[in-house]
């Protein structure tokens, strides 16, 4: 795998490594793409309507307005909080 | 005492040979003396443990007592534990205290149990040998100098070691029962649905499962019997009605149809686990039980698929970490996207970037079909495989990990040779079969070796049955710390 194939990956998943780390990442990854790269030629294909065995659509509940968890609780493990998610600014 | 099995504690609580609370005592003094060099606990929660065995020898004296009530259990650290931090051994979730319970801390804490603490794993269970945790590098009871598997090895390792009753592990691709393989210890992956994820800190959500890890299989089916069923918070959860899972204890092997699937057992195998398993299939051959061979063509395949389908979803259940409503925030200026690479970058260690890595790039523009797509064919091909075998047989025996523990700094660095060592495991998960892991002998060097029986969907029953015919004639022998 090459170095700005890496580079690509890690701004999709927002994530930053020094060059060193990067340099790492390109080995691992050119190993661990040895193992996926054995499927690649395989002639198969995903029938997705052969998948749902654990989808009950008949049996959904129903869309109906439940209690949720108190707002002081869903705030309790954000770091920055004035009874609300503080973020940065993000209009200009 | 605190060696015996759950069903055996359940008698001397019930029996008053033992109070609950001084058997919780017995748990924390043995962790305050042994946990140091095993390090199979991330948080011990004393206080809260003597207060659950006060509140649970109330049932017991009123002759209220469930089948786990007063028994002290472990918890892997990733299911959810309100107000108990729930750190899924990562830097990321370092301070996070769950404001709800899992669904399965909520059942057990119906039956009254005692939780003594949350146990050690790879960090979000993305590992087989538990040295990825950040806080807490958890040692083999059998030889300090191992790992313990992974990524349930806290669990594993803890009862093992004798510092639970039992535990709840979460496997993935194998994270139940390679570590109770390597830990000399019984562990069981239920069938996908069975078990609420409600609350289970999501790695690969189409593969995870919650189970149990104890001393016997029979151990295994009571704690079953307390965490399955249907979960109104969780969609995939079944609503098939739950068995009694020690319903089949002391059933006959006669007549019971047993595969080996040739593949399992080829090359990458160590000679001695081979062998172990191979006798272990002889002994049920002995009892009755009628062996067949079988082949799975496609089990060359199946690390390939499990890797590519597990790391997709991984990358993106994890993409909620962006460090503004839980989990690790850096102290970062600029914008809201600096604050977000930040915070994932400081908080997540190498594994799980590799991970997430890997599954950004199965799904990305180009080679989504190449892989992800493949990977989805191949599921579904080994699930058919599966099931053609499973049209002339009960069960299938397979050993559990194709080598016993190995030293702690052995393979860590060298990831594909990690993954390699999963394939005896991955295609359960891929299949959303039900399998438990059992010691079927030991080593030159006195190490665990685990067989897996693998059975079809929903009937945990008959493989805790076959488990516990095969646990009642072998002589476990316990670690020495």
């Amino acid at each position: 795998m090459e170095l700005d194939m890496v580079k690509y990956l890690a701004k999709l998943a927002k994530l930053e490594f020094t060059d060193e780390e990067l340099e790492q990442a390109v080995k691992d990854m050119t190993s661990i793409i040895e193992i996926m790269d054995t499927i690649k030629d395989i002639d198969i294909t995903y029938d997705p309507y052969k998948d749902n065995h654990n989808v009950y659509l008949e049996d959904l509940r129903p869309d109906e307005a439940m209690p949720s968890l108190a707002t002081d609780k869903l705030l309790q493990n954000a770091v920055n909080q004035e009874n609300c998610f503080v973020v940065p600014k993000v209009v200009e | 005492m605190v060696e015996l099995t759950v069903k055996s504690l359940r008698e001397k609580l019930d029996k008053k040979e033992v109070s609950a609370r001084e058997l919780t005592q017995a748990y924390l003094d043995r962790i305050e003396s042994v946990d140091k060099k095993v390090e199979s606990y991330i948080t011990v929660t004393p206080e809260a443990a003597l207060s659950a065995a006060d509140k649970a020898q109330e049932k017991i004296n009123a002759g209220e007592a469930s089948s786990l009530c007063g028994i002290p259990l472990a918890i892997k650290d990733n299911i959810c534990t309100e107000g108990v931090k729930t750190t899924c051994a990562s830097r990321m979730l370092e301070n996070f205290v769950p404001p709800y319970n899992a669904t399965v801390m909520d059942k057990l804490e119906n039956e009254g149990i005692v939780m003594l603490g949350k146990t050690s794993m790879d960090e979000f269970a993305m590992g087989g040998s538990t040295q990825t945790s950040a806080f807490a590098k958890t040692k083999n009871p059998y030889d300090l100098t191992r790992v313990p598997g992974g990524s349930s090895g806290g669990s594993a390792a803890a009862v093992g070691a004798d510092l639970c009753a039992a535990a709840l592990g979460s496997d993935t691709g194998g994270s139940i029962r390679q570590p109770a393989a390597f830990c000399g210890v019984t562990g069981i992956k239920p069938t996908y649905g069975r078990v609420s994820r409600y609350g289970l800190v999501a790695f690969a959500s189409s593969l995870d499962q919650i189970g149990p890890v104890a001393r016997s299989a029979e151990d295994c089916g009571i704690i079953l019997n307390a965490i399955s069923g249907y979960d109104f918070h969780d969609g995939t959860s079944s609503r098939l009605p739950v068995d009694d899972y020690t319903s089949k204890i002391g059933m006959s092997m006669k007549g019971v149809k047993i595969a080996v699937v040739s593949e399992f057992f080829a090359e990458g195998v160590d000679e001695n686990v081979r062998k172990s398993v191979l006798a272990a299939v002889d002994t049920y051959k002995a009892m009755g039980a009628e062996i067949i061979e079988a082949s799975m063509p496609s089990l060359k395949y199946a690390i390939a698929a499990y890797y590519l389908i597990a790391s997709a979803e991984a990358s993106s259940n994890l993409s909620r970490y962006d460090g503004i409503k839980f989990g690790h925030r850096a102290d970062v200026g600029g914008s809201y996207n600096d604050l977000i690479v930040a915070s994932r970058s400081e908080g997540f260690g190498d594994e799980v970037k590799r991970r997430i890595l890997l599954g950004n790039y199965a799904l990305s523009s180009g080679y989504y079909d190449a892989y992800y797509g493949k990977a989805m064919g191949l599921k579904q091909k080994i699930r058919e495989e599966y099931a053609d075998i499973f049209t002339k047989c009960d069960l299938i025996i397979t050993p559990t990990a194709p080598s016993v523990a190995y030293g702690i700094n052995e393979n860590i660095s060298d990831p594909k040779k990690m993954y390699q060592a999963d394939f005896c495991t991955v295609t359960v998960n891929i299949a959303s079969l039900p399998a438990l892991s059992t010691t079927c002998g030991y080593d030159e060097n006195g190490m665990p070796i685990g067989m897996s029986i693998v059975g079809k969907m929903w009937d945990e029953t008959t493989i805790i049955g076959a488990a516990d015919a095969f646990e009642k004639q072998f002589d476990r022998i316990g670690a020495s710390l």
